[in-house]
């Protein structure tokens, strides 16, 4: 009777709420003594990886955790040591005619993860996958030029290339220089099989990737820990907090406002290098003012690079103040590296000479998704402001900023890249209409095309070297780029890890091949 | 009252409809390419062709009439699109994160009902000292937002204490102690505000309920004060309380996105947000269509335990 207002169904929800409740209840108690499982001899290390990759794709460039996986799953015929130097790799040995014609000789008896063999047959469709522009392959711009492909037997393969190409190894070198089972290539599935010291095992959208060890691996005694677990940790400050607290062993990119915290850690390491940059293109298409070189110098003249790297930067860089080769490379001048510093007055005499005597207005793009972008462009609109060029700010997400910067509506444009190889050729992505968004709209100059294809062919170091200072003084008077700050990476990880290290310069991102070295305990 | 839910049910496929037309076209109007977004990685420079050939490949170049026929088609056959980036079916993808989602909403409303409806019936029985407490207590946990909590928890209890992961995920497959340690501290967050406002509806539906005359009519005939407050008052405070937790609940279904992010919680908050930034159009639809089928679905549902909780409901 007096349950008459308390229908059954009720009553049974009630119960299962009770019921739920009291087992979160055991659980929240299950967490105090749930200390680690029994723990056997395996070794393992958790990394916190930046992003999700759902659709690994070797060949593709698809940022910089698509690159960490590839270095552990996959080889190519070179690669970077931990240094940045360009060593063999699945190739035991590489040689050249005159920098057009490569050989490269097998490892005898290499096999990929599903047990099949890898010969030079493999090379050749991995290397064909690469030059064929339908692919969008991150190695096109190197591997384009490839002629001909020659495997006399199944260790050899011969490279023919269209014209002396003093990069192309430091290219191959990078984690998309993979090779790959020519079955595989073609196919929509993920690229997981490959030669490299780690074999996948498992794939869990949006949580975690997870590799273990490959036992015939071609480097003996390599690698040391048994298996990896990738988490992925999107969120900067999650991936920060999962290191500090350590939930995880290692972490990609530690996040500027935190490099205190993780270098006053006993346990912990920060492994920094300045690798990517930020930087200015413009339309120099006649419709805009930065189509007159003048202005674009003023530009340079006018910005306070120290105030990008302090307000954009959260002061984790270093000014950029000439051309964006880094210090770390063969080719890095002095002279260009610090060619402009700010003059206000200076800046002003250039508008005026360009016939600006009052400034102008015009149009900034950046972004707003990434805090850097929007904040080095706040940091520049004061710095014109001062010389009277008025900015109307354009700061859409990253997929708008991409389409409208594709389509040249902007003047002024703020923008952050990072160079294929640490070999000057990178330039061409930023110099000619080759290298599409880095590259200033409208921008074809003859003169920088002649320099980097001449650049590229010189087989002979000083005459390559003389060729990119040509380049390098060419295309700072002409400023069709102003090169602003350079960002600084740090990869953060656990003192018990070791042998694992940042590579520097622009192969920061490559660091994942020295995860074949690292031994953890 | 099957007709009553058929009814509801048809207007909420109606509603379904024009939610989905909302969202196609707010997602075409925004500008920004999927196909070259794919293309751009770190450095990685696309050529136009490139992008016009993918563009190809991912249908974008049809015309929109055309896209939206054939979105439609995948809507209503089930499918709800393939994802651009991976090719695999968005219901799929939907169908791996929704059931780590709908485990962090179900964790926090259990949580949040049990705490809140002690809590508050506490207060309102008790009175004085503790009714003022309590309000107290719950107008700030009120007051906090969900992600400052979350990043309060993170760094007290996960980065300086080291009691529970700072964030992450574990398979309860693999492991179901890690996976529940993961699961508290999103929940804590969640619960904090969601608690506080059931404790405070349930305080406030108790002392309008305990006032009225039949209470008194229940005492007079002999049953004790605890009797009546457990049988009847609390019992007839619960429909406000329902619908404040209905309505919390539907909050959650968005509501999750920074928590999940914030804990590294591999719901559908990644997948959406990843969706929208790389103008995965079939993702972010599929995400949102099915975020509102189950808000409708759970109004519904309301309805329906309103009917079983007063019988006055049933009728109409």
């Amino acid at each position: 009777m007096r349950r008459e207002h308390a229908p059954s169904a009720l009553r049974g929800a009630l119960h299962r709420v009770v019921a739920v409740g009291l087992a979160l209840a055991l659980s929240a108690g299950a967490v105090a003594c749930s200390a680690n499982t029994g723990e056997d001899s395996t070794t393992v290390l958790t990394y916190g990886l930046d992003s999700d990759v759902p659709n690994l794709q070797t060949l593709k460039n698809q940022g910089s955790a698509s690159m960490i996986l590839n270095s552990v799953l996959h080889r190519g015929l070179v690669q970077y040591d931990a240094d940045g130097n360009i060593v063999p790799a699945l190739a035991a040995e590489v040689s050249d005619v005159d920098k057009q014609e490569y050989t490269f000789v097998l490892h005898e008896g290499l096999t990929f993860h599903d047990g099949s063999a890898l010969t030079s047959e493999d090379v050749k469709a991995s290397l064909e996958a690469m030059a064929d522009a339908d692919n969008v392959a991150k190695m096109y711009p190197a591997a384009k030029n490839i002629v001909s492909i020659d495997t006399p037997d199944d260790l050899t393969t011969i490279v023919k290339l269209s014209a002396p190409d003093a990069a192309f190894l430091s290219y191959m070198a990078d984690v998309s220089g993979a090779i790959l089972p020519s079955e595989s290539i073609g196919q929509e599935d993920p690229t997981y099989v490959g030669a490299g010291p780690y074999k996948f095992v498992s794939y869990e959208n949006g949580s975690e990737f997870v590799v273990e060890k490959f036992d015939d691996y071609y480097e003996e005694d390599k690698p040391s820990i048994d298996r990896i677990e990738f988490k992925i940790l999107s969120d900067q400050s999650a991936r920060d907090s999962a290191l500090l607290s350590g939930s995880v062993d290692a972490v990609s990119f530690v996040g500027w406002n935190n490099y205190d915290q993780v270098s006053a850690n006993s346990n912990l390491v920060l492994d920094e290098t300045e690798g990517p940059f930020m930087y200015l293109l413009f339309n120099t298409t006649s419709d805009s003012p930065f189509s007159n070189p003048l202005v674009r110098q003023a530009v340079a003249y006018a910005v306070d690079r120290q105030a990008v790297v302090d307000s954009a930067l959260a002061g984790r860089g270093e000014p950029l103040s000439g051309m964006p080769i880094p210090e770390s490379s063969e080719y890095y001048n002095e002279e260009q590296a610090n060619y402009y510093t700010q003059d206000l007055d200076k800046a002003k005499e250039l508008l005026a000479e360009a016939g600006y005597p009052n400034g102008f207005t015009a149009t900034m793009l950046s972004s707003s998704q990434y805090d850097f972008h929007q904040n080095t462009a706040i940091s520049v609109q004061a710095d014109l402001k001062k010389i009277g060029i008025e900015l109307e700010m354009v700061m859409p997400d990253w997929p708008t900023r991409l389409e409208i910067g594709a389509a040249g509506d902007y003047d002024i444009a703020v923008y952050g890249t990072v160079g294929i190889t640490n070999d000057p050729s990178f330039l061409d992505q930023l110099l000619t209409p080759a290298g599409s968004q880095n590259a200033p709209f409208g921008y074809d100059d003859p003169t920088v095309n002649d320099l980097l294809t001449r650049g590229r062919a010189a087989t002979d170091e000083t005459e390559r070297k003389a060729i990119y200072d040509e380049l390098g003084a060419y295309v700072l008077e002409n400023a069709p780029i102003v090169g602003l700050a350079w960002r600084s990476q740090a990869y953060g990880y656990d003192k018990k890890v070791s042998g694992f290290s940042n590579i520097p310069g622009f192969l920061t991102f490559d660091s994942g091949y020295t995860l074949a070295d690292a031994t953890i305990g | 009252m099957v007709l009553t839910i058929a009814k509801r049910l048809a207007a909420g496929v109606g509603l379904l409809f024009v939610v989905a037309t909302l969202i196609f076209i707010a997602l075409h109007l925004v500008p920004g390419d999927p196909a070259r977004t794919i293309l751009t990685g770190t450095g990685a420079v696309p050529t136009d062709a490139a992008v016009e050939n993918l563009r190809e490949q991912l249908g974008l170049n049809l015309p929109l009439g055309q896209q939206y026929l054939r979105y439609l088609h995948e809507l209503v056959t089930g499918s709800l699109g393939t994802s651009l980036n991976d090719n695999r079916p968005v219901i799929e993808l939907i169908g791996e994160r929704l059931p780590r989602t709908l485990q962090l909403i179900g964790s926090t409303t259990v949580v949040s009902v049990i705490v809140g409806v002690t809590i508050g019936a506490l207060a309102a029985r008790r009175g004085g000292l503790i009714d003022r407490i309590v309000m107290v207590l719950t107008s700030f946990a009120v007051a906090v937002p969900a992600y400052v909590a979350a990043v309060l928890l993170v760094y007290f209890v996960g980065v300086k204490l080291q009691w529970l992961p700072s964030g992450g995920y574990v398979d309860p497959a693999v492991d179901v102690g890690r996976h529940l340690r993961a699961l508290v501290l999103p929940t804590i967050s969640l619960s904090l505000g969601f608690s506080g406002i059931v404790a405070r509806m349930t305080r406030s539906a108790v002392l309008n309920v305990g006032n009225q005359d039949w209470v008194r009519t229940a005492l007079s005939v002999g049953l004790t004060r605890g009797q009546v407050f457990r049988r009847h008052v609390l019992r007839n405070s619960l429909s406000p309380v329902v619908t404040v937790t209905s309505l919390q609940m539907g909050g959650l279904l968005g509501g999750t996105v920074i928590i999940e992010r914030v804990f590294s919680w591999p719901g559908l908050s990644g997948l959406l947000i990843d969706g929208v930034t790389s103008r995965n159009y079939p993702v972010v639809q599929g995400i949102v269509i099915l975020i509102a089928a189950l808000f409708i679905l759970l109004n519904i549902v309301v309805d329906i335990v309103y009917g079983l909780l007063d019988p006055r409901g049933r009728s109409k």
